[in-house]
């Protein structure tokens, strides 16, 4: 792996030969703390910090940890334009063998911030990899980020670094990787043209009587299993409880304040509705793409019922109705999306005394 | 775990070195208690907080476990763990511990 200093110095000349890796962390795993520290703006450090002593156990005699950018998850996805900069000039600076993002396990902000580390180091010809859970957001960042699978928590950290290190030296080699599943990365969305055994038909008469037989097969097109959700038991008393809005009808604010995308959506949405007695087409709008979507911009308490839910607040039917409801795009929306806004939705719900939901679908 | 809670345990690990000490854990979500219990074994996962590096090999406990609750007062144990025992998935519990024990 060619190794390159800008100060061609003593102790550079004697390094030369070791692995000169750069290391991007949040502010927990390098210890500067929780979500209390989350706003950290970007700073770098020449010696290794927290999970970065790993690293450099790891790396024993072959490499070094030359430099260690550290910004809190915070700072990094709210001021994006100006952690992306920090990054890029870090990296600029410091030229490593190889930088090694994270790992960020199921870690969503970090994620996206080590994906973006990826992203930015190749940018710029350096080869970097990361560690992430298969459902992390951040690999929708930069699904071409070179990631190995990571558990959910930090138990995985030493295998996790040290499949990070191996696929790194591999690139730094210019190693022609297989498959991602053989060489032990998670997807990149790369399609590459090449010969089977047999033909397609072949192969798939193979995995039907397979299939059919009860036998392993191994599918060529994975498809993302679907959950078994057990109903929450039926409200004893509505009269008494809480109510909470909530719909993936991407019902918005007219001109969609948060720029909800009309599919594909990872993101939700929370908007008060305190004091209001019906949705206005003046004030509010529908931008779900995945269906003729004029009528409920016309009437938009047809996808969210909010005139009929204070028609039965009005009457004691139902307790109350929380200060606000939330949304999303349920179209095209992916499953590890779907649970993970719907794990945020409830628990913002639940804090806000919410007992029973009213969901509404398209 | 936490670094604060991470140096209390040191503390009392180096404090009473030599002497039987078990850790009890209360945390629910299996998750967590892969962590919490690799960190008083193997030492932290993280590598953020004091017990980095450290292997203290401390036996670990849930309090949930029935061989942990016979050794409670059961008026004790109904008034401080109770309502817990209630909300919690108490076989999901002990088959998390079993896992990590098995992994010590």
């Amino acid at each position: 792996m060619p190794t390159q200093c800008r100060r061609r110095c003593e102790s550079c000349a004697a390094m030369s030969d070791r692995l000169r890796v750069a290391h991007y962390l949040n502010q927990f795993f390098a210890g500067l703390g929780g979500e209390e520290a989350a706003n950290t703006p970007p700073q770098v450090s020449a010696e290794p910090l927290g999970a970065g002593r790993a690293l450099v156990a790891l790396l024993g005699d072959e490499g070094l940890v030359v430099s260690t950018f550290v910004c809190g998850d915070d700072f990094f996805n709210e001021q994006a334009e100006e952690a992306h900069e920090a990054v890029r000039g870090w990296l600029e600076d410091t030229r490593p063998d190889l930088v090694v993002a994270g790992p960020a396990f199921a870690a969503g902000r970090y994620g996206v911030a080590c994906s973006h580390v990826c992203r930015i180091a190749e940018e710029l010809g350096q080869i970097a990899v990361t560690g992430l859970h298969p459902e992390n957001p951040g690999r929708l960042v930069y699904v071409r980020a070179y990631a190995v699978p990571a558990p959910r928590t930090a138990v995985g950290m030493k295998d996790t670094l040290e499949a990070m290190v191996r696929l790194g030296r591999r690139l730094g080699q210019g190693a022609e990787l297989g498959p991602a599943e053989l060489d032990g990365y998670l997807p990149r969305s790369v399609r590459r043209p090449g010969y089977r055994d047999k033909p397609g038909a072949e192969r798939a008469v193979e995995m039907l009587v397979a299939k059919l037989s009860g036998w392993p097969f191994r599918t060529e097109m994975p498809v993302e299993g679907y959950d078994v959700v057990v109903p929450a038991p039926p409200v004893a008393d509505p009269a008494q409880v809480r109510i909470g809005l909530v719909t993936s009808g991407a019902i918005v604010p007219k001109g969609n304040p948060d720029r909800l995308r009309r599919a594909s959506e990872s993101r939700w949405s929370r908007y008060p509705i305190a004091g209001l007695q019906t949705l206005s087409p003046d004030d509010y709008e529908c931008v779900h793409g995945g269906f003729f979507n004029l009528i409920a911009c016309e009437n938009p308490n047809l996808v969210l019922p909010l005139d009929a839910v204070r028609a039965l607040e009005r009457e004691g039917a139902i307790g109350s109705v929380a200060d606000f409801y939330c949304c999303t795009t349920g179209n095209d929306q992916r499953l590890a999306d779907c649970a993970r806004n719907g794990r945020e939705i409830a628990s913002a719900l639940a804090e806000a005394g919410v007992e029973a939901v009213i969901l509404v679908a398209t | 775990m936490d670094p604060e809670s991470q140096a209390q345990i040191k503390a009392v690990a180096d404090r009473f070195e030599g002497d039987d000490l078990v850790v009890v854990l209360g945390a629910a979500d299996p998750e967590a208690l892969e962590v919490a219990g690799e960190t008083v074994t193997s030492g932290d996962p993280a590598y953020v907080g004091p017990l980095a590096g450290v292997s203290l090999r401390l036996p670990v406990v849930h309090i949930l476990e029935h061989e942990v609750k016979e050794q409670v007062d059961p008026q004790v144990y109904a008034e401080q763990v109770g309502l817990l025992e209630l909300a919690l998935d108490a076989d999901a519990v002990q088959t998390a511990m079993r896992k990590l024990r098995g992994n010590e």
